[in-house]
């Protein structure tokens, strides 16, 4: 493990990325934040740019005008960058998988780290998505 | 004005426009007329009745392309949508984005998903379709089909 993904996982910042989902994986997302659930104890801060980010959080199928400002951001993050598909939409689509616009699944674009299944999934199981994130970044998975 | 009054009014005022009148509910009239009297029923509806143009929806039924523009009356508490069957093949009416500002861009969008023309429309763009959308491919239409050949739409399981 380089040193720079060691420097990461201390800290990971994570930006939040809706590629038009139905804004329930946001909101379950910003419950992670709240002192309920406080993902702040793994080190997770959101990032208001993606350039201070070192994970990018994607809700949502990617349709065909988000793409653009998808691969944009990525191209903007920098490296090393880990991203987390958050929700059916985003992983699959879901059920937005025969529709006309979009085309093509979240991890054909770009590659993607950790996958967090649910529609929405609950923060918990956000937060386990994280941590196993980090484990197997970290190789202890 | 009651309902009954604006029916009433609408029926003779628009004797040879009006196709068929289906009372549904209380507070709900479908209304079909023949496509070129358009202008007028919605003028009439919009600005001597005073009703507010909530949207227009367009559909594409197996024989007709179909719009209904739906119009509220508040005070008396009604929604009157006004039924247009158009050609499916070449379906064309006139426009209303000139007289009804609100028109404007829903018009753009039933132009770009159903691929109607509304003649005289003072800016008939596409709205929400993506730039590399080929053209005279409608995605809306009953017969629409993939024309991208990279899309993937198996779950890959």
């Amino acid at each position: 493990m380089s040193l720079k993904l060691r420097a990461l996982l201390k800290s990971p910042w994570v930006f939040h990325l809706s590629t038009g989902s139905c804004n329930n994986c946001d909101i379950e997302v910003l419950d992670c934040l709240t002192p309920r659930y406080d993902i702040e104890r793994f080190g997770m801060l959101l990032a208001p740019s993606i350039k201070h980010a070192d994970v990018l959080l994607i809700t949502g199928s990617c349709n065909r005008k988000s793409v653009i400002r998808l691969k944009r951001l990525y191209e903007q993050a920098p490296q090393p960058c880990l991203v987390v598909a958050i929700g059916e939409c985003s992983m699959s689509r879901g059920m937005f998988i025969h529709s006309y616009n979009c085309p093509v699944p979240l991890d054909k674009i770009i590659p993607v780290n950790a996958y967090i299944p649910g529609c929405p999934p609950k923060p918990e199981a956000i937060i386990m998505g994280a941590v196993k994130l980090i484990q197997k970044v970290k190789g202890t998975l | 004005m009651t309902r009954e009054d604006v029916l009433k009014g609408l029926q003779e005022r628009f004797r040879d426009d009006i196709i068929d009148l289906y009372d549904r509910s209380h507070k709900r009239v479908y209304m079909e007329i023949i496509p070129d009297a358009l202008p007028r029923v919605a003028m009439y509806i919009f600005r001597d009745l005073g009703a507010r143009f909530n949207i227009a929806s367009g559909t594409d039924t197996r024989t007709h392309m179909e719009i209904l523009y739906h119009f509220s009356l508040e005070e008396i508490n009604l929604i009157i949508s006004l039924r247009v069957k158009l050609d499916r093949e070449k379906p064309a009416i006139a426009s209303i984005a000139k007289l009804i500002i609100g028109a404007n861009w829903i018009e753009r969008e039933m132009y770009e998903l159903l691929g109607i023309q509304f003649i005289g429309h003072p800016d008939l763009r596409r709205l929400l379709l993506a730039d590399e959308w080929p053209r005279g491919v409608y995605p809306l239409r009953t017969d629409y089909e993939e024309w991208d050949k990279s899309a993937v739409r198996d779950r890959g399981v």
